[in-house]
């Protein structure tokens, strides 16, 4: 048994009010360290999973749970309020993510280590760090209304990864963004797995997921269809079958390879496609 | 490390009438609204008019003036004055009662009219003045701040604090979702009827996202530890102006003096 951050044991839950679960009979694991991405159609489970993850379900959407979510070993119950410092949780939608009580962007990122009761000298010290890292720095006195979509989700990020939780939830940070604000985030979660944080990311963008992604769990109404290795999974042409879109250069590199085009394995990322199609190009025309 | 950030969140006011204490302004705040229903209990001439309220409003602009906020109290102080001058014209000419006091037409004063049109309008400007001078002088996380050390509960204070930055959130979102009613071809200008009947496809959007958004809102302030059972930093200190005590004696000496006035007043007659 590996090293488990967040351990689902059978877990089905239902919401209030509806007659199917929305999570029916999951197991997995969650290893500290690693970097999950969830993907499945929508209403296949990936935000009710996340919340059920955090605790929020069925705390705050009542509902009815059966099964354990176990947290570095404990239950979820057993934390009470300091799940906040373990987990944090960066949602979907930015403007929603806005404490609404905080006239500064810099007051916004200190607000979680004020309820923490953080000193105030290690709160501007730890803002500071985070707001460079999240490249906010300039937006500190602005007014967290006054944002676009791409800086309120950095801010969001931000005013996460400033509690320092050893696990982070991600969900769908990017579907309302531009490109540039999504190249932007995925910078900041690139440097969040190089800390060795335990990510836990919701993702339409398999591009993205096949790159960092360490492991990928599939959802479809409710269930896990399959986790494994994204090399493994997003190279698997039955996905689409399941509403799951591929990684474009996996469809193409399938397309080639039904052409005859001499391809060892499906590449998932770009960089794997340069060294794949090198490859075949070599071996087509003879050379090494 | 410098304390930048932190000292930049802060707010010096120069003024030590405008840098009073929050809660020193909220008791000024109280002792002129009594003072004021005070007044309003001395009926003057034959037709018992509260005419004293008239000059008692003249101690707003003169707060406003020793605060140093008169110009920008000038917008809020007039629709203030809009608001009272629609009650003073609705009650003078609506209300019968006693003498005619003139008439053209189908318009005629009574002296009820005048009686009720001085008292609700000249109540109204001078309670409302006094809280936009509260408001102008006070910035909301100052009167969070002093309601969360004066013991009110965290979560109250958030909802007082979170009430008010809403007014303007809400404020911006009506008017995208009347620029996108417009791009769908909801008319939104024009006379009363027109605009009220764009009032309900914009209304609706506004406050269902708004209920929509404070479910994710919520979800957002426990991630952010907003339940947690210790003792809160607070990186925003309130400031002392050194004039709280004279300033509360002064007030109350004032309606003190005022309600004794009355009541000889009331002797007397």
């Amino acid at each position: 048994m590996g090293d488990y951050a967040i351990e689902c044991k059978n877990v089905t839950y239902t919401y209030p009010l509806a007659e199917n679960p929305a999570i029916q009979d999951l197991s997995a694991g969650f290893e500290k360290g690693g970097f999950y991405g969830i993907i499945g159609e929508n209403g296949a489970g990936k935000t009710t999973l996340c919340v059920i993850l955090r605790g929020f379900a069925p705390d705050f959407y009542k509902g009815e749970l059966t099964g354990q979510v176990l947290v570095e070993g404990k239950t979820i119950p057993e934390y009470k309020t300091e799940l906040a410092a373990k987990i944090g949780y960066v949602f979907q939608n930015p403007f929603n993510q806005i404490s609404g009580v905080k006239e500064t962007v810099f007051e916004e990122v200190s607000y979680g280590l004020e309820n923490f009761g953080v000193p105030v000298d290690e709160i501007e010290e730890r803002v500071i760090n985070v707001m460079q890292m999240t490249d906010i720095e300039e937006l500190a006195y602005k007014s967290p209304f006054e944002l676009s979509g791409g800086q309120m989700q950095r801010v969001a990020l931000a005013s996460v990864i400033v509690l320092e939780p050893d696990i982070l939830i991600i969900d769908e940070p990017t579907s309302q963004l531009d490109p540039e604000g999504t190249d932007s985030v995925f910078r900041i979660i690139r440097e969040l797995k190089e800390k060795k944080k335990t990510i836990i990311l919701v993702e339409h963008k398999v591009d993205l997921i096949a790159e960092y992604a360490d492991e990928v769990l599939v959802l479809k109404n409710g269930k896990l269809i399959a986790q494994g290795k994204p090399e493994d999974i997003l190279s698997d042409m039955s996905l689409p079958e399941q509403g799951v879109a591929l990684p474009q250069v996996a469809v193409l590199g399938n397309m080639l390879r039904q052409k005859g085009f001499p391809i060892d394995r499906i590449p998932i990322t770009e960089k794997q496609a340069a060294e794949e199609f090198q490859k075949a190009m070599s071996r087509r025309s003879g050379r090494p | 490390m410098e304390n930048n950030y932190i000292e930049k969140i802060q707010i010096h006011r120069k003024n030590r009438i405008a840098g009073l204490y929050p809660s020193a302004k909220g008791f000024i705040v109280l002792a002129y609204s009594i003072s004021t229903f005070i007044l309003g209990t001395f009926h003057l001439t034959d037709m018992r008019l509260d005419l004293l309220l008239i000059p008692w409003f003249f101690v707003i602009p003169v707060l406003c003036i020793i605060s140093g906020v008169l110009a920008k109290s000038m917008k809020a102080m007039k629709a203030v004055a809009t608001v009272s001058a629609i009650i003073f014209a609705a009650q003078l000419f609506l209300i019968p009662g006693g003498k005619v006091l003139w008439s053209f037409g189908f318009l005629k004063i009574y002296v009820y009219g005048l009686r009720s049109a001085i008292r609700l309008s000249f109540l109204v400007l001078d309670v409302a003045g006094i809280f936009v001078w509260l408001f102008q002088t006070t910035s909301n996380k100052e009167l969070s701040r002093a309601m969360e050390d004066s013991g009110m509960n965290y979560k109250a204070a958030y909802v007082f604090m979170s009430s008010l930055q809403m007014i303007d959130i809400l404020g911006k979102n009506s008017k995208s979702i009347m620029n996108a009613q417009r791009a769908r071809g909801v008319e939104t200008e024009g006379n009363l009827i027109i605009r009220a009947k764009a009032f309900f496809p914009s209304l609706v959007p506004l406050i269902l996202g708004a209920i929509i958004g404070s479910e994710e809102r919520v979800l957002t302030l426990e991630a952010r530890g907003f339940s947690m059972q210790c003792q809160k930093t607070h990186l925003f200190k309130l400031d002392h102006s050194g004039l709280e005590k004279p300033a509360v004696i002064l007030s109350t000496l004032i309606t003190s003096a005022l309600l004794a006035g009355r009541v000889i007043w009331g002797i007397m007659r």
